[in-house]
């Protein structure tokens, strides 16, 4: 998994690139909790994201609970075919 | 139900108890898929199906904290249409009736992946591990 930050005011795009599993899940969490800690505003971007499992899931309720107890935004703005097949079968149960 | 009567065939592959393992897993299932003719979205899902599993045997049954030379194994076999997806492993002896996932409202998200695999297969079943396996897992679909 690769990762790009875009920074636009108080707003930070997170772009993740490749596949997201538990081998990696603790970099895309690195990379996003801090930035919500930090009071940003965090919009994800999954686009290019071509496999994406319960791990990365976690790693996106994380961010939205901690989003909410920070009073921030965390929003995905873009999701790739596989992801979106994956949230839709999580929302089924978180 | 798939219209596509899909080829009788077995393979087995071995991999290390490791998290780093995971795509090592995803890519030998989705070439067995791939030679099965398996559509694309059911093998998106048997691919998840299966990459869940294996990553509770890493992290359930030996912790995260196998012996760098431990081993598990995958078998997929289709024979007459069904599905069978196998896993051998020497972690901690699972209890089938502590394995479920949690209630729906609890918005934690631990135990989703077993939530995944109840979803994608039709029949999850722990059976006797007969040495040198501990665990065996085996999960069904009919294609």
């Amino acid at each position: 998994m690769t990762y790009k930050v875009d920074e636009i005011d108080n707003k930070r795009i997170v772009h993740l690139n490749g596949e997201i599993d538990m081998e990696v899940s603790d970099k895309a969490r690195n990379t996003i909790l801090p930035l919500i800690e930090a009071g940003h505003e965090v919009h994800l971007n999954l686009s290019k994201v071509e496999y994406m499992d319960s791990s990365g899931i976690s790693v996106l309720v994380e961010s939205k609970k901690l989003s909410e107890q920070k009073n921030t935004k965390f929003e995905l703005v873009e999701v790739s075919k596989p992801v979106e097949k994956v949230l839709a079968m999580a929302r089924k149960f978180l | 139900m798939s219209e596509i009567a899909h080829q009788d065939h077995t393979e087995k592959k071995a991999f290390l108890v490791n998290s780093s393992s995971l795509k090592d897993v995803r890519s030998f299932c989705r070439d067995v898929f791939e030679k099965l003719q398996i559509q694309q979205d059911l093998k998106d899902e048997l691919v998840l199906a299966i990459a869940e599993a294996a990553q509770n045997i890493v992290k359930h049954a030996f912790k995260n904290a196998a012996k760098p030379n431990e081993l598990m194994v995958v078998q997929i076999s289709c024979e007459n249409n069904k599905l069978q997806i196998a896993f051998y492993d020497r972690g901690t002896p699972v209890d089938p009736k502590k394995v479920k996932h949690r209630e729906i409202d609890n918005v934690k998200p631990g135990g989703l992946g077993t939530f995944f695999i109840q979803e994608i297969m039709d029949v999850v079943e722990f059976k006797d591990g007969k040495k040198p396996w501990i665990n065996h897992l085996v999960l069904t679909k009919q294609l």
